[in-house]
């Protein structure tokens, strides 16, 4: 909105300039919004000084131009470090949180994926439990991306698997199968989202921009694994125990009325690090790498073991493969 | 211009509304004056520092030593991590600043008897495969005893602090991975191509794996029953989702 191209930047009030050319919907709305602030002004001119501090108007200014804010994909590169910088000084100033907000993209050459070994997993849930801290997830909520099942030995019969299990594990003639988001290379959530505001990166993660989405849910219903989790209510997370290593399309904070899924630690792992739950895990169950890089854990994997993925028939080619030893 | 979103509607709308309600236009105000400086003075105490113990960031710090008989996929090199003897507690590994808080409970104990040499010094105390001496009540020498081996298979009597391989190779305690790998042939080779064993690492880049003994007791090597952290509340199906 500080492009000086952009019409109503300049001395031309906006409303002129809207109804003297032919300008895209984005740009009027550029210019609606300025206007709206210089309304909004206007009107805090009539009204005692004291009613709004230095801090609420900041805020609300920060909102504002929050509000308006074109969807990432679009987004250039300064415009990404503006609505980065406002988010962090949102955050700085609403909830005391400091934070760093990446707008890391993928690497060439690189597509991830995802080996779970089914005869280590001892169903201790430690993965569970980093990626709550990770991706700070609401704790109010008790969100969790991901599941572990315990299933009895001999079928993998999800069905009748028992994802709540709560008793010293492992147990006797049982085996330990964890899901979470897949991210599939033929995503049916991307494919239902009426808005553009979920979508897959180069390196086959798919991301959604928290503030695109506008609740429909009609992801949640594609995903036949459910992954995605919807926020009813406003996040909470303790600012002492918020992870402030964040990314745009990652871990950064949600709102109310938004959906959330697993990004395999796009903050970590697009540094070429390991994601929360793979780091976490206790018994090396779980294998991540570039699918691309022929000399890849992940590539040995799927190699050398006998693999399978979950719902097969579904043509939407989970980049996340189970295997035993 | 594809389309996405109903959002801009609203927008418009609330936008076009505080345009009637202030027909002045204080157009200084449109400008950039609105900006915010993202380094501007805080009004709120910054977050306490989070725990970063875990962060790869530190993984320069770790002791490892590279793997020797062993390569990862394509002929990688990688190395094994070295646990540091100091600090350690509960279920907590270190290795240099890296300090795992979840690790498999019922790893091998710390050697806090070592260097074995302490003791077993000349003849004063020697080494017996009969029984296991008092010093060493802590050992539960369950993997040996079902494969009929006995403490000399592994530990060499007249080289205390080393291990004897088959072969007649000693080797320092730190490379344990090679007398593990003599029979777990199987499991060594996925240990070093990244099936098997915690890495310390990322993707990409250096490999750092654990040794074997960092998660399992060699005397007793599975790991022991915990309790998993808590589980979900929310279910598929039950109430909202």
């Amino acid at each position: 909105m500080d492009r000086p191209d952009r019409p109503g930047s300049g001395p031309p009030p906006a409303e002129a300039s809207l109804l003297n050319k032919p300008v895209d919907r984005r740009r009027a709305l550029t210019v609606l919004a300025g206007a709206a602030v210089a309304g909004v002004q206007a009107l805090n001119a009539c009204r005692p000084a004291s009613t709004l501090s230095e801090e609420q108007r900041e805020l609300k200014l920060l909102a504002w131009r929050e509000y308006i804010k074109g969807n990432y994909r679009d987004m250039t590169e300064a415009e990404r470090a503006e609505t980065i910088a406002r988010l962090e000084r949102q955050a700085l100033v609403e909830r005391g949180s400091a934070v760093t907000i990446q707008s890391t993209g993928a690497q060439p050459g690189v597509v991830f994926g995802y080996a779970f070994n089914i005869s280590k997993c001892k169903g201790f849930r430690s993965c569970v439990e980093a990626c709550i801290n990770e991706n700070n997830l609401d704790r109010n909520a008790d969100t969790q991306y991901i599941r572990i099942f315990e299933i009895e030995d001999g079928v993998v019969d999800l069905d009748h698997a028992d994802a709540t299990f709560q008793h010293e594990v492992p147990a006797e003639g049982h085996f330990y199968l964890g899901t979470q988001c897949f991210q599939c290379a033929d995503p049916p959530c991307v494919k239902v989202c009426p808005v553009g505001a979920t979508w897959q990166e180069p390196d086959g993660i798919t991301v959604i921009d928290y503030d695109w989405c506008i609740g429909c849910r009609y992801c949640m219903a594609a995903c036949p694994y459910w992954a995605r989790r919807f926020n009813w209510s406003a996040p909470e997370v303790p600012v002492p125990e918020v992870n402030p290593n964040q990314h745009y399309l990652g871990n950064r904070a949600r709102k109310t009325g938004v959906v959330e899924k697993c990004t395999f630690c796009i903050h970590r792992t697009r540094q070429g690090r390991l994601p929360a739950c793979a780091e976490a895990c206790p018994t090396g169950a779980r294998v991540f790498g570039n699918l691309l890089d022929p000399d890849s854990e992940i590539r040995w994997v799927l190699e050398h073991k006998r693999v399978f993925r979950l719902k097969e028939d579904l043509k939407t080619e989970p980049r996340f493969w189970y295997f035993s030893d | 211009m594809r389309f996405r979103g109903g959002k801009p509607m609203l927008h418009s709308l609330l936008a076009a509304g505080l345009l009637s309600a202030c027909v002045e236009d204080d157009s200084p105000g449109t400008g950039d004056d609105a900006t915010v400086e993202p380094g501007g003075p805080a009004t709120a105490a910054a977050a306490p520092v989070r725990d970063d113990s875990l962060e790869p960031g530190t993984l320069g710090s770790v002791r490892a030593i590279p793997v020797v008989g062993w390569s990862g996929p394509g002929g990688r090199p990688f190395e094994v991590a070295l646990r540091t003897r100091d600090r350690e507690s509960g279920h907590a590994r270190r290795f240099g600043t890296i300090t795992l808080r979840t690790t498999l409970r019922g790893g091998t104990p710390d050697l806090v008897q070592y260097p074995c040499t302490s003791c077993h010094l000349g003849r004063t105390v020697a080494m017996k495969d009969t029984r296991i001496g008092d010093a060493h009540q802590n050992i539960q020498p369950r993997h040996p005893a079902l494969l009929g081996a006995v403490c000399s298979t592994c530990h060499s009597p007249s080289a205390v602090d080393m291990l004897t391989l088959r072969t007649g190779d000693r080797v320092d305690m730190d490379q344990g991975y090679r007398l593990c790998a003599q029979c777990h042939f199987a499991q060594a080779e996925a240990w070093a191509s990244g099936a098997h064993g915690k890495r310390l690492d990322g993707w990409q880049g250096r490999r750092v794996v654990m040794g074997c003994s960092d998660c399992h007791d060699p005397h007793r090597p599975a790991p022991l029953p915990r309790i998993p952290f808590r589980a979900p509340t929310i279910q598929r199906g039950g109430g909202h989702d």
